[in-house]
């Protein structure tokens, strides 16, 4: 019962908290069990306040008055909620002592449904990795830190939800990126630059699983990555990080590629500086890497920014912004007999390229600017508009092309809690875009020339409590515009229910998810594997029927189980295709594949079994068929299974992870690529961490077993990389 | 607890001990045969073979290597294929292509062998090349089969045949 009432306060109070009209101050410190002090953050839940502790602990946070939900964090430590009552120009002293213990089981507030919720009350399955998660396994980039979320699973820096996307050479992707709600994927393309945002500027990441259209629109098929990024604190605060590391050598000396290590480096800082009405915060970060393979090397230069204004309770303007100029060697396939100068009597030479592609190099630069408004009008309304530019500009050198592309988007939503709690909520918003490409390769026939999209979507959804049952309906409506014609209209509902029992939360949802084809693959021209690739303006939307039956449950106070089945009918997919054209074989993409995913997504979480140690195992089943065929849809593994532990001491951490991924059964183009080895992959990462005041260092030794694999034909996923994070925090 | 985290240990080490991806070393002579027109629906198989000496007659036409029980056929559903010949080192004066018929035995071998293609001396094509072969550098060759000109061995008998 307690824990019910403190979920519904957490669920009310932002709407109420932010209306009010004047100020107050928490005061006080936070340190571990054993009273050492931690640089802890405390936040109020619903609203920007936020204060970080100093290395003596202390913090101190202005709130607004009334009851308000403070929320205490700190990395390898388990959240606290404390729920305070609190009169205009009050101070308040509030000490907090942090339990150790690296999962976080619940509460966890998710924003799936572009309002802020519980996990246990989205419809659908929600995997969130916090700033804890991502420091613990010290990754370095974006898609690193997603791609071992429980039923996600990367193909050559494609995602894949629940084997929502396979593998499809680069053009498009079957999942939405958002920051901070802002779509990113980019506009020629549709596929996801993940090395857009710095992981330095990302708090949390939150992967809906699922088809998310009649919210999110076109891309959303499979599922949805949100990238949240932090909050700027109040006072001044920086961060120092500078990374190193090296490349295993190839197993076999018959691979052998070159006469030195590789090796890896970067550098970023991040300072800030905040007041209470006005924040900003400022990332720079560079990184080089020579690559595991041949012809593998790449330099990256970054930038991030964010600008809070708050004029007046209740009023949150933002802008926000990321640069990243990338400049990297093309390794595009490896090479076996007759395509390479040097095979060393081997049948394939996995890090050696084929000379052909001897040379490839691509410049590629992109980044995004986004405003936002957020207006609480009171306690029970709230907007939000936003405008946001995204460019993406590549340039590839062997072969030659290159492609602009700006999407300028807009958004309007309206948040209505009826009677300031949250029994109905009611969310409803129109969405648009405006994306134009001028490029060589999407084209005409290979002509410099550029083409324009107009997305608009209005949308609305709305829920309401009965009993123990969370109903959820929406509907979006999508109509897409191709260079001045009208291409499709698309409907996309979705129903839900989540579902409050003695065993968990039952959650179960039915929806529509949609793709428009991208403008690259409306107009590619160009060559691949020695075909032509020609355009197809005429594509229709790939669509599909997603539905979920699904269980998250606390286990006692040690665990958290979740589960839940799934089955996805899916009409149109897009794929590329061998096609006669004026008696020559030639590559096209259309729309042919009716398929069929179904299968098990299941997590279970552990902790406090024994002081320090947490554990979890996630499995993904995934039986997809190719309906058209009768044949196993390409690129989707049947098992994927990840293991992983962590122990904490002290200032010391260790942890391992394993996971699992079985043999790809068909691939795309089987004529070409279909002898050529495919082997499971088995991959262990270990990962060692330490912690003193304001200085960390992390150790993360990626596939540790140097297992050599390829997921997606004659591509070498990565080799044993060592490195080390160390981090300074002000 | 501990024989949790060791059961653990024990699942990731079994599932871990199949190997990866491993180098697919050349056993002597090895690489590519681009083909050239489609197979005749009357293919039993199509080999690769190496002679130390030409033959010359029908008596040296099965001196070649690897031996009978070690050929393996190849893949015929592609534009091209990789091949590897297990031979000991040594010089070889013809590596060739085999096609078999369907019904071929050693007494109609005259009938139902064909040359498909062969490795060329790259100085003369009109010429086989020589390969060498040594313990520490397998050999690399290339060359095309061209199901639409395949002359009966006895072609190069001495004489040859009309």
């Amino acid at each position: 019962m307690k824990r019910l009432f403190i979920l519904t306060v957490l669920a009310v109070v932002p709407w109420r908290a932010a209306g009010a009209q004047d100020r107050a101050v928490i005061v006080g410190t936070i340190g571990d069990s054993l009273g050492q002090p931690l640089r802890g953050v405390v936040r109020v839940v619903g609203t920007g306040a936020m204060a970080a502790a100093d290395s003596r602990g202390r913090y101190r946070l202005s709130v607004p008055t009334g009851r308000v939900i403070v929320r205490v964090g700190h990395i390898g430590f388990a959240y606290r909620v404390d729920t305070v009552t609190i009169a205009a120009g009050d101070s308040l002293e509030r000490d907090y002592r942090l339990v150790s213990a690296p999962v976080e089981l619940q509460p966890t507030i998710v924003t799936a449904a572009k309002h802020s919720q519980l996990l246990d009350e989205s419809a659908t399955s929600v995997a969130v990795m916090n700033d804890t998660d991502l420091a613990r396994r010290a990754v370095l980039t974006v898609d690193e830190a997603v791609n071992r979320a429980p039923g996600v699973l990367f193909l050559n820096g494609q995602v894949n939800i629940r084997g929502s996307s396979g593998f499809v050479e680069g053009l498009g992707s079957r999942v939405l990126l958002l920051v901070d709600g802002v779509p990113a994927n980019q506009g020629d393309r549709g596929g996801i630059d993940w090395d857009m945002v710095p992981l330095a500027e990302v708090e949390r990441v939150e992967v809906v699983k699922g088809a998310g259209s009649s919210l999110y629109g076109s891309a959303a098929f499979g599922g949805v990555v949100n990238l949240i990024t932090h909050d700027i604190p109040v006072g001044w605060h920086g961060r120092l990080r500078a990374t190193g590391g090296a490349y295993a050598n190839p197993p076999s000396e018959a691979w052998r590629f070159r006469d030195r290590t590789g090796g890896l480096g970067g550098l970023d800082v991040t300072g800030s500086y905040g007041t209470e009405t006005l924040r900003g915060s400022l990332t720079l970060g560079g990184r080089h890497s020579d690559g595991y393979r041949e012809q593998d090397r790449s330099d990256q230069w970054e930038t991030a920014g964010r600008a809070e204004w708050l004029p007046r309770p209740g009023t949150r303007i933002t802008g926000s912004g990321a640069w990243t100029s990338h400049q990297y060697e093309v390794f595009p396939t490896w090479c076996v007999p007759g395509t390479c100068s040097d095979t060393r009597g081997q049948a394939f030479q996995p890090f050696m390229i084929d000379t052909s592609g001897r040379g490839s190099y691509t410049r590629s630069n992109k980044g995004y600017l986004a405003a936002t408004l957020d207006r609480t009008v009171s306690g029970a309304f709230a907007w939000r508009a936003r405008g946001s530019w995204l460019r993406s500009h590549f340039t590839d050198y062997n072969p030659d092309n290159w492609s602009v592309s700006d999407r300028l988007g807009a958004e309007l939503t309206g948040v209505l809690h009826a009677a300031g709690g949250d029994d109905r909520v009611v969310t409803v918003g129109v969405e648009g875009a405006h994306t134009d490409i001028t490029s060589d390769i999407f084209g005409d026939s290979g002509r410099v020339s550029s083409h324009t999209q107009i997305d608009v979507g209005p949308y609305a959804e709305a829920e309401q409590r009965v009993g123990r049952v969370r109903l959820t309906a929406g509907l979006r409506l999508d109509d897409i515009v191709v260079d001045g014609a009208r291409k499709a209209t698309v409907l996309s509902p979705r129903i839900g229910a989540a579902i409050r029992s003695g065993v968990g939360t039952w959650r179960a949802s039915a929806g529509r998810g949609f793709r428009a084809p991208t403008l690259a693959e409306r107009y590619v021209t160009t060559r691949a594997f020695g075909f032509e690739v020609i355009p197809n303006p005429d594509l229709d939307p790939e669509t599909a029927w997603s539905f979920e039956l699904g269980n998250g449950a606390p286990i006692a106070s040690w665990g958290r189980l979740e589960a839940a089945l799934f089955w996805t009918e899916a009409r149109r997919l897009l794929e590329p295709t061998f096609v006669l054209d004026g008696g020559v074989q030639k590559i096209q993409i259309r729309n042919i594949s009716r398929a069929r995913l179904r299968g098990l997504d299941a997590s279970l979480a552990v902790s406090s079994l024994v002081p320090g140690l947490t554990s979890s195992i996630a499995y993904l089943l995934v039986d997809a068929r190719d309906l058209t065929t009768d044949a196993v849809l390409s690129f989707r593994p049947r098992h994927v299974l990840t293991l992983g532990t962590d122990y904490q001491w002290r200032m010391l951490s260790v942890g391992a992870e394993f996971r699992y991924t079985s043999r790809i059964e068909r691939i795309e183009l089987e004529p070409v690529f279909g002898r050529d080895p495919r082997v499971a992959a088995k991959v262990l990462d270990l990962r060692a961490g330490w912690q003193r005041g304001p200085l960390s260092a992390r150790l993360l030794v990626t596939n540790a077993l140097n297992y050599i694999y390829n997921l997606v034909p004659r591509t070498l996923e990565p080799v044993r990389k060592s490195s080390v994070v160390l981090t300074w925090t002000y | 607890m501990r024989s949790r985290v060791a059961c653990v240990a024990v699942v990731a080490a079994a599932l871990t001990c199949n190997e990866g991806l491993q180098p697919n070393t050349c056993p002597g002579i090895c690489g590519t045969v681009t083909f050239r027109g489609a197979p005749p629906d009357s293919t039993q198989a199509v080999y690769i073979v190496a002679y130390h000496t030409f033959p010359h007659s029908r008596d040296s036409l099965f001196t070649f290597q690897p031996p009978v029980g070690a050929l393996q056929a190849l893949p015929l559903d592609g534009a091209s294929a990789f091949y590897a010949l297990p031979v000991d080192a040594g010089r070889y004066e013809w590596v060739v292509a085999v096609w078999v018929k369907q019904g071929f035995s050693l007494a109609n071998a005259d009938s139902t062998l064909r040359e498909a293609g062969y490795y060329r001396d790259p100085a003369d094509p009109t010429q086989p090349g020589v390969v060498n072969v040594n313990a520490q550098q397998p050999v690399s060759i290339d060359f095309t089969i061209d199901f639409g000109q395949m002359p009966p061995p006895c072609r190069y008998y001495d004489p040859p045949c009309p």
